[in-house]
C-alpha cells in the first residue's frame, strides 16, 4: 500500500476518524478523500485498525468504583501556621537589624570619605568657607541628629547600630532559645499535603 | 491542526469530579464506567493484558486519591492513560529486578488477544493484530492512542512522556510498518 504525497491529510485521518476536526477542516479532508483512492484506503486501514484494538478485556466498573475511597480536602495544620508567623517575626527581627547595619555603614562611610578628600585637597581659605557652610547647613536644619564623629572607624558605628537592634537587647538565655528555635525550623512538616504521585517516575524506556 | 472544541464528555468529566469531591459516590462510578474500557484497551495494547484488570484498578485509584492534582490542562482519560502507563512500567521494573521475563512475545501478543476475548477472529483480523504486534512497543502505545483513542499529538505526548513531534514521528512510522507487514 502507498502513501499519499498530501501528509497534512493523512496527519488528520485519525482525527477525522474520531470526528476531531472543527467543520472548516473536515470539508477539506472530505474534499481531499474524493479525489484519493490512496487515502480513501488508508482511512479504511484506520477503521479496521481501530474496530481490532476496540476489543479489550472487560473491567468491572462497579467493582473498581467501590476501591475508591471518599473525597478527603487537603487540610492543614494550625500549629503550623504559629511557626511561619513565629519565623516572619524572626526574619524581621534580623533583617531588620541588618538593615539598621548596613544604612548606618552606607550613609556614614561616604561622610568619612568625602570629609577625608576635603581635608586633604583644600587650602586653608576654603576651610574657612567649608566651615561657614556647614554651620548654615546646621543652622538651615536644626532637627537632624548630631553626626557621627568622623574620626571613629566605620565599623565602630555598625557595632552600635547593632547594640541597639532588637536581637542585641536579648539575654544569652534569649538568643540561645531564639538559636534553637531557628535550627529547629529546618524540621517542621510542610504546611500542604502534596498531591499524591500516582507512580514513582524514573527511567521508563524499555517496553 | 484545527481541532473542534472540548466536548461535552469533557466538561462533563469536570462536573463528576466536583460532584464526587462534593461527597457524591456515585460520581466516581460513572467516571468509571465512561473510562475504563478506554484504559483497559490501553493497558492491554501495551502488553499488560493478564494483569488489565489489576492496573485499571489502581489507575482509578490512584487517580481519584490525588485528583487535586489533576489541573484539567489535559482530559481526564489522558491523565488517566498517563497514569496507567506508569502503573504498567513499574510493574515491568520490579519484575526486573525478581529476574522475572518481562520480555512480551509479539507473536503471543496476537495470540493473547483472541484466546483472551474469546472472539473468533477473522483472517484479516489476526493479520492486523499481528502487524500490530510487530510495532515497537512505543510505536504500539503512540499508535493505539492515536487510532483507537483519538488522541491529539499533544495528548499523546502528554500520555507517554515525549515531545509531539516525536510522538507524530511514532505515529507515521507505525503506520508504515504495518503497511509494509500487510504487504508481505
Amino acid at each position: 500500500m502507498s502513501d499519499c504525497p498530501n501528509g497534512d491529510v493523512r496527519d488528520a485521518l485519525p482525527d477525522y476518524l474520531h470526528g476531531r476536526l472543527d467543520a472548516a477542516r473536515r470539508r477539506e479532508v472530505e474534499s481531499h478523500l474524493a479525489s484519493c483512492p490512496t487515502c480513501r484506503a488508508e482511512l479504511s486501514l484506520l477503521r479496521d485498525l481501530r474496530d481490532t484494538v476496540r476489543h479489550a478485556p472487560a473491567v468491572d466498573a462497579v467493582a473498581i468504583a467501590s476501591a475508591i475511597p471518599p473525597y478527603r480536602a487537603p487540610v492543614r495544620r494550625a500549629w503550623s501556621n504559629g511557626w511561619r508567623v513565629a519565623a516572619a517575626l524572626v526574619a524581621i527581627a534580623v533583617g531588620g537589624t541588618s538593615i539598621v547595619v548596613v544604612r548606618s555603614r552606607g550613609r556614614e562611610a561616604p561622610t568619612e570619605l568625602a570629609a577625608s578628600v576635603r581635608a586633604a585637597t583644600a587650602s586653608p581659605r576654603d576651610s574657612q568657607r567649608i566651615a561657614a557652610t556647614q554651620r548654615r547647613s546646621e543652622m538651615a536644619a536644626p532637627a537632624r541628629p548630631t553626626p557621627v564623629d568622623v574620626s571613629r572607624p566605620a565599623v565602630e558605628t555598625g557595632e552600635l547600630a547593632m547594640a541597639t537592634g532588637a536581637i542585641g537587647e536579648l539575654s544569652d538565655r534569649e538568643l540561645s532559645a531564639l538559636v534553637e528555635g531557628l535550627e529547629s525550623l529546618d524540621g517542621l512538616p510542610p504546611t500542604e499535603v502534596e498531591a499524591l504521585e500516582p507512580v514513582s517516575v524514573g527511567a521508563q524506556e524499555g517496553l | 491542526m484545527t481541532y473542534a472544541a472540548p466536548t461535552t464528555d469533557e466538561r462533563t468529566d469536570l462536573d463528576l469530579v466536583s460532584r464526587w469531591k462534593a461527597g457524591d459516590q456515585r460520581a466516581a462510578t460513572v467516571l468509571v464506567e465512561r473510562h475504563a474500557a478506554a484504559v483497559s484497551r490501553f493497558v492491554a495494547s501495551i502488553g499488560a493484558r493478564a494483569e488489565v484488570e489489576e492496573v485499571v484498578q489502581d489507575t482509578f485509584v490512584r487517580a481519584f486519591a490525588s485528583i487535586d492534582g489533576f489541573r484539567a490542562e489535559s482530559t481526564l482519560r489522558t491523565w488517566l492513560f498517563t497514569i496507567a502507563r506508569r502503573l504498567v512500567l513499574d510493574r515491568r521494573r520490579s519484575a526486573r529486578r525478581r529476574g522475572e521475563q518481562v520480555e512480551v512475545q509479539e507473536a503471543d501478543v496476537a495470540t493473547e488477544y483472541d484466546a483472551l476475548d474469546g472472539v473468533v477472529a477473522d483472517e484479516t483480523r489476526v493479520r492486523l493484530r499481528r502487524a500490530m504486534a510487530a510495532l515497537t512497543p512505543t510505536q504500539r502505545e503512540v499508535f493505539v492512542l492515536r487510532v483507537s483513542e483519538g488522541l491529539s499529538y499533544r495528548e499523546i505526548a502528554d500520555a507517554v512522556d515525549t515531545t509531539e513531534g516525536a510522538a507524530r514521528v511514532h505515529y507515521h512510522n507505525a503506520m508504515r510498518a504495518i503497511k509494509e507487514f500487510l504487504d508481505e
